[in-house]
């Protein structure tokens, strides 16, 4: 049966990264949490402190995604599943954020649209 | 800008939305006191223009629908389920394009009144001259207040017409929701949250209100009464109300009914002015200008307001007024003093 | 009637001969569904009975017939069973687990074990509602089936029947979400060869998309309840309006759950209409692709929409806005839906049977439904109708006229596959009219109560408000409505015994269920088809055209194949979910009761069971399930599917936790606030829980190598490290305390513990997972070719290290950092 063998040879194809891949990405780890750590202690960041971290922690989040949970190598299947629960997940936090008004000025775009839709108001 | 709305309000499709609600008003002989459908104020105004031109695309989507499906399942179709299907076509690229666009067209047109209607209610600072009134919702009654008088009513709200009126909602324990259909929407009433509504009333007249987000036992039995007042009555109604309470002639049974409240515990949770300072429940100053009693749910008649402190569980479930054992002469004397607060 | 294939041959026994003790250990997803149906009916009575006390309540102005307490028990529990006792075990766990295996060519769903355990949960869930009956300080839960906050708190609900319903709600979340995992993973990995994605049965894509909400939606309910138990077992103040929390907090978790909630209902009710519809038209379902677009547009969009819940709450005008856009969104895929179905019956030939019936009824009612919907959508208009009878016709027309009338089209259609025998046509019908007039007359006059202002959930109303006429009419109908139900179970009932036989392809069917006998053997198919077509069996028996040839079908049924038949390998049956679901069950009640023993036993019960189930099989970290039926997954092996899908549902049980902490972190008022937080001992635990997961791939590696040794030592490694972690955490923990952090100190204090904490609950169930592998290890259990179990154990391993990630940066790298 081609399609079962198509199938078993893809399956195959799913080779993971060997020792020296894992051992190279947690020295990438090790690095960025210690960057992330000298940000946290540097007075001269605190400027840009937020965007940093976000960087350096999203950096770390797809390093251990990728290499170590085989994203990379897996399936773009399993990809897409982790892709689309992080997406409903970073909207629902950052629709609470704004909706407790943390963030509540970036939602002033509705003002002027409001004022078109008012005229004389 | 009353009259732009009501401009917009007999466009396009109106006829067939008023068509509809003249049909709704016309199976009730009277109108309800909470018809949403008979506004007297701009607020209540605004949603009913707002609901009228809804209904109107609303009732043309469903005709639509329903002659699409009368003709084909009647018409278009054969009903022998045997032969073969007239059509077999799966696809159509102009008419699903159309099914697409039409409503999406129809949801603009809604849409576009609603974003302003929304952002004309819901104001961030109260409106010039307007009166402000703080509402705290207890379970099951509502306290009024009108900052910067002395005022403490309860169940029954007394605003002048032609005036914006300006309404703080607090709670004193869970969520409830302040609702007077005839004013217009309502407005939740949530703990550590100071909510705001206003309208403008324009009919003297007595409203009926109630509590409509589920609060408990007796959230059915926490129904309140709003009074459009003409500026005099309502200059007249304030004054009276700033006033002490009225002091019954010496000898009356109002008089007897005065000492035994004084010493009943009674003033734990009630305020007289110059005799109790309770705060839980109702202030009672001027009780007898008020026209129900308990949350609106009885009269303020010495009938009523007897059976009420006789048993206040079976007649609101839950209730925190306790049942103090008042009875005979007493009651009737207690009965007689508050009756006399005007 | 349509030409009467021969009658299959005998010749395997169907599904449902065997042993009566079968039914408590059975893991065949048809039995399953039929252990839902039943008790999905039995509770369909229970809340009809708790419907029709409602309408017997209001059907004078202050009637005496219930008291208010008993009034809003009997509302309460009305909801709570209708839509999780009722609709939603008839959609997912009686229809969709017997209809999609069928449907998509599989023998079984992806984890049948699993579904067992998720209806014996379900079953435990839905006693433990009500329980609270049997205690003197109970009841039934009285707070509505949305238990707004803070009515739900100790201080204004004593007693235990919160309680009950907050973690009966729990456990049904744990059924559910199992539910929808293993849905999810069937319908990616198990479709027969050449089944795709757009050639899948329009049902089956709807138990997809569905899927796709639950594991997405309920996190936030379970976050939302799990804050409730501990506000009121543990003092936290997540709801008070105390230390700067506030309950609207409790009404955006639940309507963020509750809305995707609303299609989890909907969508499947939506895939048997488009079922139902083409079937008895003999047309092809209209417009399918745009059918599919319009189902995940509408699954997306309601993750958008809790919102117009709220429009009284006061979010202010930007919020509302915003949603009310969001909300009138969802209605053009709602109306492209309609039309394609209405053009679908067009030009078709009709056979007017009842489940057709029902069928268009659907298309009229739901619309209905779904125009006054659109009003709701229109904040202004929806304050005046929120919380007033508008609104409970609005939804009744949803879910009634909407997915109730779905459900009964097709027990009408699929109840010949499901018990090898017909209904009565003449009885369904007089059903369907009885129906119809019942529902319409009980739930349309609530349009006119509502615009009179007639608030829901009130127990009793005054003589004067002109409310007395239609709530008397619409007491009666509902009696009406109530006789047709009871026609139904006569029905059924009769069939059962006296039905008429049913053929294999009663309807002249177009998707592959109806390939098999009625009722099917235990394996379903002897061969698993290909599939070559959309309406795979309608092409197989007429031709890829799609044109009916007159003459009686080519193929009925497969041909019988003994030889085949006895090749195929069933998994065995097990205890073991149902002694699971006790166990959970007697946890529950220790929990209600505060009995530590109680939930010592229960906790016992589960993690013996878990472990069980794991070594239950011979097969233990191997394939179960033969490839001829993995085509999808892009040939990821269905657990690695399964676990990513359940990483994903985490994502979002922790997001909800990371948003309240950060909401609620700089609403904190007083208390010591985040800066006692110690940086140098987290970044170490950081470096340990980071090196721990290099350790996992080694281990991996290792195994993957066939190499036991190191496989042994890098599995023992990650352990200690994860032992280190967790030692660091409860050190933190304690100096924290000392510092006069404590869990209820303040707002911040309470998040922070209840975040990290579950972190750490996540990181020692890891570290157990691990031992148990350990211990395979050593057991020399852990072969190359298992490697897949030490990856599946990985995955979970990894992923609460990237939360670890999350939390540090958030939580400790930016705790100077106010209101975000």
């Amino acid at each position: 049966m081609t399609a079962e063998a198509a199938i078993h040879e893809h399956f195959e194809e799913h080779v993971h990264p060997g020792a020296s891949v894992y051992v190279t990405v947690a020295a990438f780890l090790v690095v960025l949490t210690a960057m992330e750590i000298t940000v946290f202690y540097v007075s001269a960041l605190a400027s840009v402190m937020i965007p940093l971290l976000i960087i350096l922690s999203v950096a770390k989040f797809a390093l251990v995604a990728m290499f170590y949970m085989h994203l990379r190598y897996d399936s773009y299947v399993l990809t897409s599943i982790f892709m689309f629960a992080l997406a409903i997940a970073a909207l629902l936090l950052i629709a609470l954020l704004l909706l407790f008004a943390y963030l509540s000025h970036y939602l002033w775009f509705m003002v002027p649209l409001a004022r078109i839709l008012l005229p004389g108001h | 800008m009353r009259a732009r709305f009501a401009r917009r309000k007999f466009s396009g499709l109106a006829p067939l939305g008023l068509a509809l609600t003249a049909v709704l008003a016309g199976c009730q002989k009277a109108n309800p006191p909470m018809d949403t459908l008979a506004p007297k104020s701009d607020f209540a105004n605004w949603i009913y223009g707002l609901f009228v031109e809804v209904t109107a695309w609303d009732l043309f989507i469903l005709l639509i629908v329903v002659v699409a499906f009368v003709l084909a399942v009647f018409v278009f179709s054969r009903r022998d389920g045997e032969a073969e299907a007239a059509s077999t076509v799966h696809t159509d690229m102009r008419l699903e394009l159309a099914w697409t666009l039409g409503p999406a067209f129809i949801l603009l047109m809604i849409s576009i009144p609603t974003i302003r209607t929304i952002f004309r209610e819901e104001l961030p600072a109260p409106p010039a001259n307007s009166l402000k009134v703080s509402v705290i919702a207890h379970q099951w009654w509502w306290e009024f207040r009108y900052p910067g008088t002395s005022i403490v009513t309860a169940n029954e709200l007394h605003i002048p017409e032609h005036r914006p009126i300006w309404v703080s909602l607090r709670t004193a324990d869970v969520i409830h929701s302040f609702w007077v259909p005839a004013l217009g929407g309502k407005r939740d009433v949530i703990p550590g949250q100071i909510n705001h509504l206003w309208f403008i009333a324009n009919t003297p007249g007595e409203y009926y209100g109630q509590c409509a987000e589920f609060c408990g036992d007796s959230h059915a039995n926490m129904r309140f009464r709003v009074f459009v007042d003409t500026p005099e009555q309502f200059a007249a109604w304030e004054k009276n109300q700033e006033a002490g309470p009225v002091q019954p002639a010496s000898g009356t049974a109002a008089a007897k009914g005065a000492a035994i409240f004084a010493n009943s515990p009674c003033t734990a949770c009630h305020t007289i002015t110059g005799v109790s300072k309770g705060y839980i429940g109702p202030n009672l100053t001027h009780i007898a200008t008020r026209t129900t009693i308990a949350g609106a749910i009885m009269k303020n008649d010495p009938k009523d307001l007897k059976a009420w402190i006789e048993n206040p569980d079976a007649l609101k479930p839950g209730a925190n007024m306790p049942t103090l054992g008042l009875r005979g002469p007493e009651l009737d004397n207690l009965v007689a003093y508050l009756e006399s607060l005007k | 009637m349509a030409a009467q294939p021969k009658p299959i041959p005998a010749e395997y026994p169907s599904y449902l001969k065997g042993d009566p003790i079968g039914w408590l250990n059975t893991i065949d997803h048809k039995r399953v569904a039929v252990l839902y149906g039943v008790s999905a009916l039995l509770f369909m009575v229970l809340g009809g009975i708790e419907a029709l006390l409602i309408r017997i309540q209001l059907f004078e102005p202050n009637n005496k017939f219930l008291s208010a307490h008993a009034y809003n028990q009997v509302f309460t529990m009305h909801g709570t069973t209708m839509i999780f006792l009722v609709v939603m075990p008839l959609l997912l766990g009686a229809a969709a687990n017997f209809i999609v295996p069928l449907q998509i060519g599989a023998r079984d769903v992806a984890f049948p074990r699993i579904n067992a355990l998720s209806f014996w949960i379900f079953l435990s869930g839905a006693a433990f509602l009500h329980m609270g009956w049997f205690w003197h300080h109970g009841g039934l839960p009285d707070a509505g089936w949305f238990g707004y906050a803070n009515l739900t708190e100790r201080q204004y609900t004593p007693g235990m029947a919160i309680d009950f319903w907050d973690i009966g709600l729990l456990i049904l979340g744990i059924s559910t979400v199992l539910t929808g995992l293993n849905f999810f993973t069937t319908i990616v990995t198990m479709r027969a060869p050449g089944m795709t994605y757009m050639r899948m049965p329009m049902f089956v894509w709807s138990i997809l998309i569905t899927s796709i909400l639950i594991l997405l939606a309920f996190p936030p309910l379970t976050v939302g309840l799990i804050f409730l138990f501990m506000d009121r077992f543990f003092g936290t103040h997540y709801y008070q309006a105390v230390a700067g929390a506030t309950p609207i907090l409790w009404q955006h978790l639940f309507w963020l759950f509750g809305h995707p909630e609303v299609y989890i209902m909907a969508l499947p009710a939506f895939g048997m209409i488009s079922e139902l519809l083409p079937t008895f038209s003999r047309k092809p379902l209209f417009g399918y692709p745009m059918m599919v677009y319009s189902v995940i547009l509408i699954a997306f969009l309601s993750y958008g929409v809790w919102g117009h819940h709220m429009f009284a709450t006061g979010m202010g005008p930007v919020a509302d806005a915003t949603f009310a856009i969001t909300s009138m969104l969802i209605a053009i895929p709602t109306g492209i839906k309609i039309f394609s179905w209405i053009a679908t019956v067009w030009g078709g030939s009709l056979r007017m049977t009842t489940a057709f019936y029902f069928a268009l009824g659907f298309i009229i009612e739901f619309t209905i439904g779904g125009l006054s919907g659109i009003m709701h959508a229109s904040v202004p208009i929806d304050l005046q109708q929120t919380d007033s009878y508008f609104v409970v016709a609005h939804f009744h027309y949803v879910l009634f006229g909407g997915v109730m009338f779905a459900i009964l089209g097709s027990f009408y259609y699929w109840w010949p596959k499901v018990t090898g025998r017909m209904l009565n046509e003449k009885l369904g019908k007089l059903q369907f009219w009885l129906t119809v007039i019942g529902f319409n007359g009980t739930f349309f006059p609530m349009h006119f109560l509502g615009t009179w202002g007639m608030p829901r959930r009130i127990y009793t109303y005054g003589a004067g408000m002109g409310w007395t006429f239609w709530n008397q009419f619409e007491t009666v109908s509902a009696f009406i409505l109530g006789l047709a139900f009871l026609i139904m179970f006569i029905n059924l009932l009769t069939s059962l015994f006296n039905g008429e036989i049913a053929p294999a392809d009663p309807w002249d069917g177009r998707t592959l269920e109806w390939s098999m006998p009625s009722p099917p053997p235990a394996f379903n198919f002897v061969t698993i088809p290909e599939v070559h077509a959309r309406d795979a069996f309608w092409a197989r028996k007429y031709g890829s055209t799609g044109s009916r040839a007159s003459q009686a079908p080519a193929v009925a049924g497969d041909p019988p194949n003994t030889e085949a038949a006895e090749h195929i390998h069933m998994p065995e049956p097990s205890f073991f979910p149902i002694v699971l679901a006790g166990g959970l069950l007697l946890c529950g009640l220790g929990m209600v009761v505060a009995w530590w023993r109680l939930i010592m036993a229960g906790g016992a019960i589960i993690f013996l069971s878990i472990i069980g189930m794991a070594f239950q099989y011979p097969t233990f970290g191997q394939k179960t399930h033969e490839t001829e039926a993995a085509s999808g997954g892009g040939g990821e092996d269905l657990r690695k599917v399964g676990v990513w899908a359940f990483i994903g549902s985490e994502s979002v049980f922790f997001a909800t936790l990371i948003a309240t902490f950060m909401v609620y972190k700089s609403r904190n008022l007083g208390g010591p606030g985040a800066n006692v937080l110690e940086i140098p001992l987290t970044s170490f635990s950081t470096f340990i829980l980071l090196m721990s997961s290099l350790l996992m791939v080694l281990a991996l590696a290792a195994t993957q190598r066939g190499d036991r040794v190191w496989q042994r030592v890098w599995l023992c490694g990650t352990v200690i490290f994860g032992l280190i972690f967790l030692g660091d955490q409860a050190y933190e923990f304690t100096s924290l305390y000392g510092h006069g952090l404590g869990f209820t100190t303040d707002l911040f204090s309470q998040c922070f513990f209840t975040l990290v904490g579950f972190h750490g609950a996540h990181v020692a169930i890891g570290v157990i997972w691990l031992s148990v592998l350990l211990v395979a290890s050593f057991m020399d259990r852990l072969p190359k070719s298992r490697a897949l179990s030490v990856e599946l154990a990985g995955l979970y391993w990894h992923f609460v290290d990237i939360v670890w990630v999350v939390i540090f940066t958030l939580v400790y790298l930016m705790q100077k950092v106010k209101g975000a």
